[in-house]
């Protein structure tokens, strides 16, 4: 009875991140643990769960009913599966193609003893990006398995009784950390070109779905005319040849780009393309004393002690009459909402003296500068943020080393560090700390893995095409069940782009119809 | 096969009023105020349960009556209709009785969405109405005008704020108590009628307006947040002054589908069934209305009106340079008017004959009444329980056009379960509810408590999720008996009926389910079917039913031995393996959001202090809205996962003491039904 319960929890998270409506970052939730309808318990969820980066050894896990078909069909073990809990080091070949992808160790881990409680595979094997996508893509073929949502290995543990009521509040801030990865990880994919064309899909399937209810609700009493469905059908058959094709296209459309996100943000003229230049060690970025130099998000992809970053300089954050100028803030602090890590730039010359006024003088700065959260306790999450006071030149050396010491002892700041990127003092220390922070999220698995969403878009994409073909079946002989199909084309895309309510599909229906019964 | 002869009646007013003339008793379970569809099935449900119940209207003549539309049923509406007859209610064999033109809607669009539909005869669907509540045992029907609800001092071990003890009528200082009331006013709840530039109170035209008291009483006294909704009728043709011949004619179904579960036929016979006629407006009509726009105060309000239904003003200022359709329905076998469907209008009445006069059918017709607009109060419904009860006033229940919908079907099943939800509290028995995975009503419930409304709430089928498995033709299933085994608002003779129905589909399934055959010999058998031979698999009686040119009466003629005891149910049966695969899939989603919605959340919590980490937002959301279930709190638009969690373990741990103080229930349960049965079986049939 309990991890009934529990499931149904689960789920009711899920629900709210796919019913909160109108704000539109929440909106972008609704991709956190999207589980098609019906097929939901029996279905075996995969993942790297390592980090991604440069690493020796990746671990990609797998857990449900098919995780024993998946490791026999992938290791060649068609007699018996490998003793439990063992290692034990085989070929891993493509189900289908029979090519060998990599050689590494397998363990089995039969129910109820394995993490999740279900049963459980794990494949070790080799870091390479290459070969992980490889076995990544080996795994979303084997039927019934598919890629895992952010945290649902930990979901499933929950639901089976693997960890206690006690760790409910460890809990909370796990599904904290989760939504909040997959919300900035939402975000970045729907900006770009990807992104426009699953929200133009989404768009026509709802005025496709609301040309289907529309005729089924009204048809019988209003002037809505059998042209309408001949619409639906063009529209449906349209796109399913474009989603055909774009499941076809092999370069599968924008590349994703890889790697912690690290924004810098602040003030005008703070020093922040300076900083991206000693970063970098080019001059990628142009600088100069003039406020508002940078005016567009310059991107230079670096290695920071082995793991990949993806840094960007933003424009300076101030009110502008300068439309261009405008432009680029707007970047700049839908950059900021997208980061993985912020670091704030402050020119110290404009710190007050006095060590508790200049603290608050940096709360009120980091307000300024971060986009307003819901939660009142992730304003400032300390992991996401580096505090960076640049220009320490340009102070007596005694009040720089006392405002170190003192800005250390206020609580309720991120990481502070001093430096100039004119004399490149105190770079080796921040190095250290941004060092540190980019390995903390390249180990977390969360923070961003463009596979796995790649995965997963593709997984909804195939739901979505498949439920358009269930419209075409039964558009002549149940329109009913041929809506359903519209409906459930349009709730798997919903888990890309956002949940789409019954109000909304009102809302097209009496904007395009004339309802007068 | 049970059939309810249906008997002709007599004018029973005279007899309800005498009832009423001197009242028995000063003390009821169970006060129903207000006799349209949600009061009539209030009052009817709350007897079913058990209670002794008193139905107050302004006018006992008026109960059952038709205020707008002479129809009943239709896409999503006829769904409703279908429910309240499995669970008992009034209104699906009222319109077997008083339909005058049956017909299903949809037929061509798949089972799930047909809507069956009736026009009516207005005055029979009364006579049917007065005449069944004049026959229901522990009802008392009095004619009179509410002045106050007078509520007390709460009873400490249950929420809220305030008490219901009863009514004060408007005729001095005469008070009737009750344990529970329920308000079913309607469009009287400081109602107000527009009339080109003329506005006076009331909630229907020739009936006296409501008592200011009642809505005081609400918004003051009980702190409701009330908001307010238009809505509108139209003119009353002449049927003789219009030129029928230029409209074109609507014939009904030529074997009329009885609502009633109950019905095997309706009382019209075929033959006797009369048309609707349709017709389009002109540019004339839209030069009208532009023209007295000036004089026309109700469409100059703010006051939010429905997108759908809308007045003809607002259809032609929406959709401008477009014919739109006008129905001219019957108002019954004796009645000389036509209703214009369609034209629904608030112009001053020399403009409204101008406007129809534009229209060629009636070029020379004649308006019996005018059409007007109502304004009136509605009670934001999300203070409500799913149970239809006011959260912060035990014992009080709301039903119909005051808790914002429009339609009879919305009122008679919120009517209904208001009803019997107000006996059940009466008689100490624990609320029930109707989840939205297993019913319309459950849909038109949750939709209105946990979401709210911002206009006029209509029914429609894209607002079922699982539309597929909540069908017409199984509403018996899905309510009747859960209708007699956990609300007790249905009667035994009902309840054996459906169970013997269940029984036998479940026989007939698994005749179908036992045929399993080779694709070859089923093209053997069946050669009239397109199946191609490619299927190498065993197909069963049930998959070869899914196929389109597939009829169960083919089947049970090709193995009439094991089949042919089941035509009875051929149609059903059909259906049932059409929809069955689709139904399967979606039985998972069905269940996590059942499991989600048995999770009830006490509705006393007070969030501020709940010692549990949860942000103040999140706390201020909860004790705004006051979810009554997670599933409802799942619902709401800012909660968080987070919160959630925090949630399910709350409801876990007092889960386990409200288990504990539980145990006795099922006691309790069987000597009610002990007693139900012994009081059903000794009605007359």
């Amino acid at each position: 009875m309990l991890p009934s319960i529990h499931r149904g929890i689960w789920r009711a998270a899920d629900h709210i991140l796919r019913t909160s409506r109108g704000t539109p970052p929440c909106r972008f939730l609704s991709t956190f643990n999207g589980v098609p309808v019906g097929i939901a318990d029996a279905e075996t969820i995969f993942a790297l769960s390592s980090g991604h980066g440069r690493c020796g050894v990746a671990v990609v896990r797998a857990s449900g009913p098919a995780s024993a078909t998946a490791l026999r069909c992938m290791t060649g073990l068609t007699r018996k599966l490998p003793p439990p809990r063992t290692a034990l080091l085989r070929s891993i070949t493509d189900p289908q193609s029979k090519e060998v992808l990599d050689r590494g160790l397998v363990f089995w881990f039969p129910a109820p003893h394995s993490f999740t409680g279900e049963d459980s595979v794990e494949f070790h094997i080799h870091g390479g990006p290459a070969v992980i996508t490889a076995v990544l893509q080996a795994l979303g073929s084997v039927p019934g398995m598919r890629p895992a949502e952010a945290g649902e290995f930990t979901r499933r543990a929950f639901q089976a009784g693997k960890l206690g009521l006690t760790e409910v509040e460890g809990l909370r801030d796990l599904i904290h950390a989760e939504t909040e990865a997959q919300r900035r990880q939402a975000l970045r994919q729907m900006s770009g070109e990807l992104g426009r064309l699953y929200q133009d899909w989404t768009h026509k399937l709802k005025r496709c779905l609301a040309h289907v209810e529309a005729f089924i609700d009204f048809s019988e009493d209003e002037l809505i005319e059998d042209g309408v469905l001949n619409q639906v059908d063009r529209s449906v058959c349209d796109l399913q040849a474009e989603m055909e094709r774009h499941l076809k296209d092999e370069r599968r459309g924008e590349r994703l780009r890889s790697g912690v996100q690290v924004v810098i943000a602040g003030a005008t003229n703070a020093g922040k393309s300076s900083l991206l230049n000693t970063l970098c060690q080019r001059p990628a970025a142009i600088v100069s004393p003039i406020a508002g130099t940078t005016r567009d998000v310059v991107e230079t992809a670096l290695d920071i002690g082995g793991f990949p970053v993806l840094l960007s300089d933003t424009a300076g954050l101030r009110e502008s009459p300068d439309l261009v100028e405008r432009e680029g803030v707007r970047r700049a602090r839908e950059r900021v909402e997208q980061a993985d890590l912020t670091l704030v730039v402050v020119d110290c010359t404009d710190l007050p003296s006095e060590a508790q006024q200049a603290a608050a003088f940096l709360q009120d700065h980091l307000g300024r500068v971060l986009p307003n959260k819901e939660q009142p306790e992730t304003v400032f999450p300390a992991d996401r943020l580096l505090l960076v006071l640049n220009k320490t030149d340009m102070l007596p050396e005694e009040r720089r080393l006392k405002l170190d010491r003192e800005l250390r002892l206020v609580s309720g700041l991120p990481p502070v560090c001093l430096i100039s990127c004119h004399t490149n003092e105190g770079l080796q220390d921040f190095l250290t700390v941004l060092h540190s922070s980019v390995k903390t999220l390249c180990g977390d698995p969360l923070s961003s893995a463009p596979t796995l969403t790649q995965a997963r878009h593709r997984a909804h994409l195939q739901q979505c095409f498949a439920a358009l073909a269930q419209y075409q079946r039964y558009r002549d002989i149940d329109l009913a069940l041929a809506a359903e199909g519209v409906r459930l084309a349009l709730t798997s895309l919903g888990r890309i782009t956002g949940r789409v309510g019954a109000e909304e599909i009102l809302d097209i229906i009496f904007k395009d119809f004339c309802i007068g019964k | 096969m049970l059939t309810k002869k249906l008997q002709p009646l007599q004018n029973f007013l005279s007899l309800i009023s005498r009832r009423g003339s001197h009242l028995a008793r000063q003390q009821y379970d169970v006060i129903v105020v207000g006799g349209g569809h949600a009061g009539t099935e209030a009052a009817a449900a709350a007897t079913r349960v058990g209670a002794e119940t008193l139905l107050v209207s302004q006018k006992i003549q008026t109960i059952g009556a038709l205020s707008c539309n002479p129809s009943l049923g239709g896409v999503g509406k006829g769904q409703l209709v279908k429910e309240v007859d499995a669970l008992d209610g009034l209104c699906g064999r009222a319109g077997d009785w008083a339909g005058i033109h049956f017909s299903i809607l949809n037929r061509r669009k798949g089972p799930a969405v047909w809507g069956p539909r009736a026009q009516l005869d207005r005055q029979r669907y009364r006579e049917f109405i007065q005449s069944e509540l004049l026959s229901t045992p522990r009802l008392t029907v009095l004619e009179g005008s509410v002045e106050e609800l007078l509520v007390s001092e709460p009873n400490p071990e249950e929420p809220g704020h305030h008490r219901v003890t009863g009514i004060r009528l408007a005729n001095g200082s005469h008070l009737i108590s009750a344990s529970s009331v329920v308000l079913t006013t309607g469009t009287f709840l400081s109602g107000s009628l527009f009339l080109g530039q003329s506005m006076s109170p009331g909630g229907r035209i020739g009936d006296a307006p409501s008592s200011a008291g009642l809505s005081q009483t609400l918004r003051e006294r009980l702190g409701l947040r009330i908001g307010r909704l238009r809505t509108g009728t139209p003119p009353r043709i002449v049927k003789d002054s219009v030129d029928l011949s230029l409209a074109h004619v609507h014939p009904p179904d030529s074997h009329p589908t009885p609502f009633s579960f109950l019905n095997t036929h309706t009382r019209c016979k075929p033959e006797e069934q009369l048309p609707c006629y349709l017709t389009y407006t002109t540019p004339g009509v839209e030069r009208v209305v532009r023209e007295s726009l000036h004089l026309n105060c109700h469409i100059q309000q703010d006051t939010k009106g429905p997108r759908y239904c809308p007045s003809i003003e607002s259809r032609v200022l929406r959709f401008p340079g477009r014919q739109h359709q006008v129905w001219l329905e019957p108002e019954g076998v004796t009645s000389d008017l036509l209703y214009p469907q369609g034209l629904s209008m608030t112009m001053p009445p020399d403009v409204q004959l101008r406007l129809i006069r534009e229209i060629p059918a009636m070029h020379r017709a004649e308006i019996h009444t005018p059409g007007y607009g109502v304004q009136y109060d509605f009670v934001c419904p999300t203070q409500l329980s799913p149970a239809l009860q006011v959260k912060s006033t035990q014992g009080l229940f709301l039903a119909g056009q005051i808790n914002g919908t429009t339609g009879y079907e919305e009122a008679a099943a919120q009517g209904l379960w208001a009803g019997a939800n107000a006996a059940r509290w009466a008689l100490s028995m624990p609320p029930v509810a109707l989840s939205r995975t297993e019913s319309y009503i459950g849909v038109l419930i949750d939709d209105l408590v946990s979401r709210g409304v911002t206009e006029p709430y209509r029914m429609f089928t894209s607002r079922a999720e699982f539309r597929t498995s909540l069908r017409p033709d199984n509403a018996d299933l899905r309510l009747t008996l859960k209708g007699f085994e956990e609300v007790g608002c249905v009667s035994t003779l009902r309840y054996q009926e459906a169970v013997r129905v269940r029984d036998s589909l479940q026989d007939a399934l698994a005749a179908l389910q036992a045929l399993s055959l080779s694709t070859h010999n089923w093209r053997k058998k069946l050669p009239d079917m397109c199946m191609s031979e490619a299927k190498s698999t065993l197909l069963t009686g049930m998959d070869v039913l899914q196929y389109n040119d597939v009829s169960f009466e083919m089947l049970a003629s090709a193995f009439p031995e094991c089949l042919l005891p089941h035509m009875e149910f051929s149609q059903r049966l059909k259906i049932e393996a059409v929809y069955r695969p689709h139904c399967n899939l979606q039985k998972k989603e069905i269940e996590r959001i059942q499991k989600e919605e048995n999770m009830s959340l006490p509705q006393d919590i007070d969030y501020f202090s709940l010692p549990v980490s949860l942000s103040q937002e999140v706390r201020e959301i909860l004790d705004r809205v006051r979810p009554s279930t997670l599933g409802a709190a799942t619902r709401l638009q800012g909660i968080t996962p987070a919160a959630i969690v925090h949630l399910l373990n709350y409801v876990r741990h007092t889960g386990q003491k409200e288990r504990r103080t539980h145990r006795n229930q099922p006691h309790q349960k069987k000597a009610r039904e002990e007693e139900l049965c012994g009081r059903n079986a000794a009605l007359p049939q």
